[in-house]
């Protein structure tokens, strides 16, 4: 198979999969739809499912009818930045086999290393933002070294000890907000005011999308596919992380460093979220007052999943969940459907990724076909 | 225990009919191969590895589905999906790795599926052990029920195999190389149980390349070769040199022109290697010879025989025991495989899916492995493209590679042209030392062909080429001079390959004959003429 009939099988996978998760999600829909008669079901079932997929672009009103609404997209960008760059970080580590679930609790190290950079080292404009961002990163690639080393070392399971990692850092970083760094004149724990000068400031002026909040972060990230989409193809690293998660054995076998290029994945693979952290809180907020997981990391795993660990269509898979997110969200408001309903679409669309067999019958008929050819034409030579 | 309702249905308990089975990697391990029991029969599976054996038992097992052909049990056409359909069946299989949980005991692991219970919870230790007792005392396979099985020796792990296996009204047991892990003493235990069995009216296959046993122990027996089945013939009636020659013969001869070798310096120089696995069996007995450039010596011998752990430790796989193994006088023994290649060591590994490709990656990717860090292929901290495509083009056209383009993936393509891809890689790489172990193997003629003319004109361009092959054909017509492995060991040597024929290779691989210790010192090339 080509690499462009293997793009074309994967994304027919995917919308496969979508429409089978929409699917369930309209019978779940229909079943928790309010009403007396079916009649009535039915039709609840078809406002929330406009609700859901038309209304994270249009709003919907019974005067104006369906217009678009730049807010609502303003919105849905915005939402992708954190969870852009923990896709990518998912996706570089997942490519060399190493399910490091880290991603979580380092977009929570880089927030907060990023604000700490921001509150406590003064520096002039345009400098800060950046050096707090490269703080927030180098932070989560400096910690991601332990899972990763006691991977290469000692073959402890990464994704047992990432995982763990995850409570440690939040569980550190709340005792550290509490004791230490709360401003105490505020009512809730939470730090004092970042410097002006650590600002990402936005796009366009605020007023464009109604106060919503795209900041330069979006263009970064998308900055960030690209440098990662080269790291991934087009360089050596790459290359050998890749053929790492393809076949380890045979890594080992070429004479490439496996022990070295394991590390420097989840090395890689923590600075992304770890700057993707810095930008989310240097962008969204003034202070920092996280006091659990974000979930970000969470989502980045779906999305690198979705995008099957290709960094290049990790922003069409995190606008994907942004919409979705959104649209339940709306739904959620306006049609009295739970919000939960996003966490059981989501539920069926990794189940639908995780079963590797699906649709993977047809290859191994492929296989068998050509291999009998093959046979046949032996035969032939023999007796000829 | 004839029914007396056919007299067909008595004759033949299993019935292999046209079995052909094409793995998912387009290997053909079967290909047309009828095979079958009568029934209180113990009946010898014969071949060398890789010859199809194991895979036509796991077709009878249900561990694999054939592609074609038809398998009849009792006179009934039977699809065996999987393993607990065979058995329902009455067909059971000892694994030569045990498969035993070994914290449970004896009882536990008879039972273990199939648990007797109390009172719909709580499993029934009791039953379990009176089971035990009861079959170990029916069939005279001692067995203690109470022990862990990680405490037992492996001869009574064996028989609980086989217990297990009539606990679930096995009539017809599959046994894979049994006395492979057994000590002569416990070997002679399990042929007593084995006739007491068969007495019983059980049937028995029984896989082994051991000419003793065979001849000792079975009444008839088949031999298969390279997928095909070479007949089927009553033990009485056959001599071991006859097996032999069956087993280890040629089939097809592709004859391939070469000049007369001119041998020059030693390049790869192997010392006394030593190396006994983990089950303490000593795999390689103070192995030693020398490859000189511009010679292809040959190592034949049926595998298993310490072949495939001496390439393991010279490419840092594996660690020897003891010994030494130097190329152009630098040890290369526990050297990173990197640094082995620097050095200009090049292999075509055994299991090319395994080792030599990676097949989910394009043809492109696989073919710069080992050099993907070269200067001439990077541009700074990016590839350079168009070099990386030039190459895969370049390697593509000169090694015949049937493909749609260079970024088709190589787990699609067919077994021969996946086998291009390795030997186009390892064959490029500017090597002094080229280790092929199956370069061949379960790859098509046209393939086959063309990978023997290429080892052939290497190695008179002045590279050192150590051919390790089962492939009898193969070793005889590349080879200048040859070894023959057996138990580790190396049996003979023999300088020129010019005349040697099936006939003496099979008594040296079978372990009939062995040359003396000086005979075989000759393959050492720098010790001949004393100092």
């Amino acid at each position: 198979m080509t690499k462009r009939r293997q793009l074309k099988f994967t994304m027919i996978r995917s919308l496969v999969a979508i429409c089978i998760a929409l699917l369930v999600a309209t019978l779940l829909i229909l079943i928790s739809a309010g009403g007396d008669t079916f009649q009535e079901k039915l039709q609840a079932t078809g406002e929330a499912l406009k609700q859901m997929l038309v209304g994270p672009l249009f709003r919907m009103s019974q005067k104006k009818g369906t217009s678009f609404e730049a807010k609502r997209l303003a919105d849905i960008l915005a939402a992708m930045i954190p969870t852009i760059f923990t896709g990518l970080s998912v996706c570089v580590m997942f490519s060399a086999n190493q399910f490091n679930l880290g991603a979580e609790g380092g977009i929570m190290l880089g927030a907060f290393a990023s604000a700490m950079t921001a509150i406590y080292l003064p520096m002039p404009a345009g400098v800060h933002a950046v050096v707090a961002v490269l703080v927030g990163g180098a932070a989560v690639a400096l910690i991601m070294l332990l899972p990763a080393l006691l991977k290469t070392k000692l073959n402890v399971s990464e994704m047992v000890c990432s995982l763990m990692l995850n409570y440690i850092i939040m569980y550190v970083i709340k005792f550290l907000m509490n004791t230490y760094l709360a401003d105490k004149s505020r009512g809730q724990i939470m730090s004092y005011a970042f410097q002006e000068t650590a600002n990402i400031p936005p796009i366009v002026n605020n007023t464009v999308f109604s106060g919503a909040k795209l900041t330069w972060g979006f263009v970064i990230a998308i900055l960030a596919v690209i440098l990662c989409g080269l790291f991934m193809y087009r360089s050596r690293w790459g290359y050998t992380i890749r053929m790492i998660g393809i076949n380890q054995d045979f890594a080992k076998y070429s004479g490439m460093k496996v022990g070295a290029v394991i590390v420097l994945a989840q090395v890689v693979g923590g600075f992304l979220a770890g700057a993707g952290g810095g930008i989310e809180m240097l962008g969204r907020y003034t202070s920092f007052s996280w006091s659990a997981l974000p979930g970000y990391g969470w989502t980045g795993l779906t999305i690198a999943i979705l995008a099957g660990n290709n960094p290049y269509m990790v922003p069409f898979a995190a606008f994907f969940m942004a919409y979705l997110s959104k649209g339940c969200d709306l739904m959620a408001t306006y049609a009295k459907v739970p919000a939960q309903l996003i966490d059981i679409i989501q539920g069926v669309i990794f189940l639908f990724f995780a079963a590797e067999q699906f649709l993977s019958k047809y290859r191994q008929k492929l296989v068998v076909k050509s291999a009998k050819e093959e046979i046949a034409r032996a035969n032939l030579q023999k007796e000829g | 225990m004839p029914d007396g309702n056919s007299a067909a249905r008595d004759e033949y308990v299993v019935q292999m009919k046209k079995i052909t089975k094409v793995y998912s990697n387009g290997v053909a391990a079967n290909q047309e191969v009828d095979f079958n029991l009568h029934r209180g029969e113990i009946h010898a599976l014969m071949g060398e590895n890789g010859a199809g054996k194991s895979t036509l038992m796991k077709m009878l097992f249900g561990l694999e589905q054939p592609t074609s052909g038809e398998i009849v049990v009792n006179g009934e056409v039977l699809h065996l999906t999987s393993p607990s359909v065979a058995i329902s069946h009455g067909i059971g299989m000892v694994h030569q790795h045990f498969m035993l949980v070994p914290s449970l005991s004896v009882a536990e692991n008879m039972v273990l599926g199939m648990v007797p219970q109390k009172s719909g919870l709580f499993i029934d230790k009791a039953k379990a052990i009176e089971i035990t007792k009861e079959y170990s005392e029916r069939f005279n396979l001692h067995v203690e029920p109470e022990a862990k099985v990680m405490d037992i020796p492996v001869g009574m792990k064996q028989k609980v195999e086989i217990l297990k296996a009539l606990v679930r009204g096995a009539k017809i047991l599959i046994m894979d190389e049994p006395t492979a892990v057994l000590t002569s003493q416990e070997t002679a235990e399990l042929f007593v149980e084995l006739k007491n069995l068969k007495k019983q009216g059980y049937t028995i296959v029984f896989i082994s390349h051991k000419l003793n046993e065979i001849m000792e122990i079975t009444d008839r027996l088949t031999i298969m070769r390279r997928g095909r089945s070479m007949g089927v013939y009553n033990t009485k009636d056959v001599t071991k040199e006859e097996i032999s020659r069956l087993m280890v013969g040629r089939d097809v001869v592709l004859s391939v022109q070469k000049d007369k070798a001119n041998p020059g310096e030693t390049v790869l120089r192997v010392r006394d290697l030593e190396y006994v696995n983990e089950w303490n069996k000593k795999m390689l007995d103070k192995i030693s010879f020398d490859v000189r450039r511009g010679e292809i010596l040959g190592i034949a011998g049926v595998e298993g025989n310490g072949q495939k752990e001496l390439v393991d430790m010279l490419f840092n796989f594996n660690t020897p025991n003891s010994g030494t193994a130097t190329v152009n006088n630098v040890s290369i023994l526990g050297l990173p495989q990197q640094k082995i290649r620097e050095l200009g060591v090049s292999l075509v590994p055994e299991d090319r899916m395994i080792y030599g490709i990676a097949a989910g990656a394009s043809i492109e990717e696989n073919v710069i492995s080992d050099r993907s860090a070269d200067k001439r292929f990077n541009k700074g901290p990016l590839f350079n493209m168009k070099a990386i495509h030039d190459e895969a083009d370049r390697l593509i056209r000169e090694y015949t590679v049937l493909c749609k383009s260079r970024r088709q993936h190589v787990g699609m393509l067919s077994g021969g042209n996946i086998q291009k891809v390795v030997v186009a890689r390892e064959f490029s790489s500017n090597p002094v030392l080229i280790l092929a172990d199956q370069p061949t193997r379960g790859i098509d003629v046209g393939a086959t062909e063309f990978i023997r003319k290429k080892l052939v004109e290497l190695s008179r361009s002045g590279i050192a080429v150590l051919l390790v092959s089962a492939d009898l054909n193969e070793v005889m017509e590349l080879s200048d001079s040859l070894i023959v492995m057996h138990n580790g060991r190396i049996a003979a040597y023999f300088e020129d390959t010019a005349g040697l024929t099936d006939e003496m290779m099979g008594e040296y691989m079978l372990g009939l004959k062995e040359q003396s210790k000086e005979e075989v010192r000759r393959v050492c090339h720098d010790e001949k003429t004393p100092a």
